[in-house]
């Protein structure tokens, strides 16, 4: 803990240097400087997002100021002066060429070798979610088919959709499209996934803190691009069978069938990814 | 340092100005009708430059939108048809013709050749480019308005259906007409570089930039043609009816793998040839050779060969592509890139270094493209790209890598190459303000949208609400698009003063050191480029014609050289193989 403590004071003032808009000192800008810059996760995953994040960006950092500080030396100390003749003609220097070479290989193996595990880690599609929701991305709105419940919701681009989700809860998201190629962002999930008409992606995360998120549509479908938006709301089991059931008194109980929404051609079409 | 006492470099000593009395229409008849290189390349770097500066105001209109919340100036149609249009004129009718503009300015003088292997294929090459790029441009004057599906407008959102403007017909059509002006000048760079070069100038004497001109037309003529077809089929669905990227064949990501197999190559494409540019400057204001020759070569072969495996990594988030194999091909990018610093920081190590503008703009890139390159490797990691993919973190990279490369390199290389196209020198004063009024605008553009895009804001949205909390870093990013913008105006003066008033350069090589031929002819060169021709027995012809004490210096000390050159002008046998500018 205190190691990471001191991995994020570093990563935290090393961002400073760079930034040219620290605005204000609060709470809630020290504790965004902490995570990188990145929302405050809200799922089980986020953690070891947050992890490579914050890592990958101390070695990216590290490079950087190691190169822009060869970059400056270079110019202060090797300036012209008056009275400078001809430098010395240097045309290669061997070791150094293989040095400058196998470092970086090494570096990016060593950066490959957690991403590679992260990666499969959050991609993973298991037999053991309990929640599962159908999310379809349409021009310019989402909605909602809750599986296990058999209940659903819809939104406009004026009247943003909500996509209630219990806490705990290892969700399966199926996404698609009957339209045009959308991407299913929640920014404080830490993660996205494209929705493409002819494909179903799924993938798979477990909420763990309450609260409602903003969500937004990452891929340019039209004119209402920017209005292609949707709230997120982690709720307990209680809360959120008690909007199941709101859903289905006001009759939104089986699949959406809206026409534009046909979820079953997509279903058939395509693999899991 | 060595004045050109040849009568026949004709222009270098005109007392008198023959341009200006010309008239407009005798200039305008000798312009489009040449098949000088040279003339080629001008044209080339004038319209690429008035569709920098058109998609330029594109990217204000779009800032001032973004400025605050709600829509104060454009609609939500007419904001996808600006960020559409603005990277499609920034990609395919500025970044890419103008290396077409530059290979043609130099490459032919740095291999010591008249001219490009096919004149006429080369203007051919321009028309297909201007008259292709103001077929997409006429988008705008339609109905339906320009295209609006984004620069790489994916399927399905490209069809009739979803776009049945005709702006969208014109730009698929007018960029394929554009994209075969590309292959064409592809084909003639290779065929002049393989076969034009002079006596003596070796595949591994030649400059950098030739180097790169040449991985640039080879990576050209693979992938153009890709996009030709694409862009075609496309066209097909369209007007003809057919199913080829029809949702129900998985057409969304045929179109997405058909794209980005020339879209990935194609930043490449637009940046290897400015790599080139500061190679070539690096040295000379080094007053060094460039360091690690060979190495730096095969850097670039490297990424060449790289960035043809890569084209996936823009579609980690489709969920459809092979994770690991793309994501370490892609961080494998890092490591010739990584060579390329090295050997630019190497170059620089241990030199006299003196900063006139175009040493300036090289390092700016170098700042501004090393930033790029690290959040490079950040979207590399399929669990981080994940997130920021699409979002404004993407925009603020690829402005860093791409802006930083071409636009930071184009500059330098006009302030470098800027005798050898009008014969005069552009102003250092004004082109150092120019500098570093852009330096600032640019940073204080693009480094907050890495904030930005991790706190969740898209690309690509007209609007955001007030509640996002993206306003304050979205009002900096606006202002700094603004002094970015206005540091053009700086430049356009610098153009039109010196145009006016600066002397003509009667000297070979204006900044002295210079080492590849171009420093070894007038400026501007003649018609067909050299009144004779330096002996070529280095990579640095015209630096040991100029600077023969360091040649005979380096043949002293062979350990280093390995008998690659033989001394010039210090036995008496040998003068007659070079220049009269040796002897004088």
């Amino acid at each position: 803990m205190a190691t990471r403590r001191r991995a994020n004071l570093v990563l935290g003032s090393a961002l400073v240097l760079v930034a040219t808009t620290a605005s204000g000192c609060s709470e809630q800008t020290k504790s965004e400087w902490s995570r990188g810059g990145l929302p405050e996760g809200a799922t089980e995953q986020s953690a070891s997002i947050q992890n490579l994040w914050i890592g990958s960006w101390i070695a990216a950092l590290a490079v950087g100021v190691l190169v822009w500080g060869l970059i400056l030396w270079a110019i202060v100390v090797y300036r012209r002066r008056h009275s400078d003749g001809m430098p010395q003609q240097v045309k290669y220097n061997v070791p150094i060429e293989v040095l400058y070479t196998l470092t970086p290989l090494i570096m990016v193996m060593a950066l490959f070798v957690p991403v590679a595990r992260d990666e499969a880690k959050l991609t993973e599609l298991t037999n053991t979610y309990t929640n599962s929701v159908n999310v379809v991305g349409y021009r310019w709105s989402w909605g909602f088919n809750y599986l296990e419940d058999q209940v659903y919701d819809v939104g406009t681009p004026d009247a943003k959709p909500t996509l209630w989700l219990p806490i705990g809860k290892r969700t399966r998201f199926k996404l698609t499209s009957p339209d045009v190629i959308h991407s299913f962002w929640v920014p404080n999930f830490l993660f996205k996934m494209d929705v493409i008409p002819g494909r179903l992606n799924q993938f798979e995360l477990t909420p763990n803190r309450v609260g409602t998120f903003i969500g937004e549509c990452a891929e340019l479908c039209g004119v209402d691009h920017s209005r292609m938006l949707f709230n997120v709301k982690v709720v307990t089991q209680v809360e959120y069978d008690a909007h199941v059931a709101a859903l289905r008194a006001k009759g939104q109980t089986g699949q959406l069938k809206t026409g534009r929404v046909s979820v079953r051609s997509n279903v058939t079409a395509g693999g899991a990814s | 340092m060595t004045a050109i006492t040849d009568p026949l470099a004709r222009v270098a000593t005109a007392p008198d100005r023959p341009a200006r009395s010309e008239r407009l229409g005798r200039v305008v008849v000798r312009w489009i009708t040449s098949t000088d290189h040279k003339v080629i390349a001008h044209l080339y770097l004038l319209t690429s430059f008035g569709f920098f500066l058109i998609a330029g105001v594109m990217a204000l209109v779009m800032r001032a939108e973004l400025a605050e919340p709600g829509l104060q100036y454009v609609s939500n149609e007419q904001y996808n048809q600006l960020f559409t249009m603005h990277g499609t004129l920034m990609l395919l009718m500025f970044a890419t013709p103008l290396f077409v503009g530059f290979a043609n300015l130099i490459m032919p003088l740095q291999i010591g050749a008249p001219d490009v292997a096919f004149p006429r294929l080369n203007m051919v090459s321009y028309w297909l480019y201007l008259f292709g790029s103001l077929t997409t441009l006429l988008g705008f004057f339609t109905p339906g308005g320009a295209a609006a599906f984004g620069w790489f407008a994916y399927a399905p959102l490209n069809d009739v259906v979803n776009s049945p403007n005709v702006g969208a017909d014109l730009w698929i059509m007018g960029l394929a007409i554009s994209g075969l002006g590309t292959i064409l000048g592809s084909v003639n760079f290779i065929t002049t570089i393989l076969c034009m070069r002079a006596p003596g100038m070796t595949m591994f004497r030649m400059p950098i930039f030739t180097w790169n001109i040449l991985m640039t037309s080879i990576l050209a003529v693979m992938v153009f043609p890709l996009l030709a077809a694409a862009l075609l089929v496309l066209e097909t669905d369209r007007k003809f009816g057919a199913h080829v990227f029809d949702t129900g064949n998985g057409g969304a990501l045929l179109w997405q793998h058909l794209f980005w197999f020339f879209g990935h190559p194609e930043v490449y494409i637009i940046a290897l040839p400015f790599f080139g540019i500061v190679s070539e400057i690096f040295p000379v204001f080094s007053r060094k050779p460039v360091f690690g020759y060979k190495g730096l070569v095969f850097a670039t072969v490297g990424i060449a060969g790289l960035s043809v495996a890569v084209w996936a990594h823009h579609m980690y988030v489709t969920g459809a592509v092979l994770l690991p194999f793309f994501a370490f091909m892609t961080m494998l990018i890092a490591v010739p890139t990584g060579v390329k610093f090295f050997n630019w920081i190497g170059t620089m190590w241990g030199g006299s270094l003196s900063f006139e503008t175009p040493m300036l703009w090289a390092i700016g890139f170098l700042v501004t493209f090393l930033f790029g390159g690290l959040t490079g490797v950040i979207l590399a990691a399929p669990p981080l790209d994940f997130h920021v993919s699409d979002s404004y973190f993407v925009v603020a990279h690829f402005h860093y890598v791409v802006f930083g490369t071409v636009v930071f390199a184009m500059f330098a290389g006009f302030y470098f190459w800027w005798p050898k196209i009008t014969g005069r020198m552009l102003d250092e004063t004004l082109g150092k303000i120019h500098f570093w009024w852009l330096f600032i605008g640019f940073h204080t553009t693009f480094l907050v949208q890495h904030w930005l895009g991790m706190q969740g804001m898209p690309r690509r949205y007209a609007d955001y609400s007030a509640s996002d909390g993206f306003q304050t870093l979205n009002l900096v990013s606006s202002l700094g698009a603004m002094a970015l913008g206005s540091s053009t105006l700086v430049f356009l003066y610098n153009v039109y003063k010196t145009w006016r008033t600066a002397p003509l350069v009667t000297v070979d090589d204006p900044w002295g050191w210079g080492g590849s031929l171009e420093w070894a002819t007038s400026c501007p060169p003649p018609r067909h480029n050299f009144t004779s021709l330096p002996r070529i027995r280095s990579e640095r012809p015209a630096f040991d014609l100029h600077h023969p004490e360091a040649v005979a210096d380096l043949a002293a000390r062979s350990r280093i050289v390995e008998g690659l050159v033989e001394p010039v002008g210090v036995g008496g046998s040998d003068g007659a193989g070079s220049s009269k500018g040796a002897e004088s």
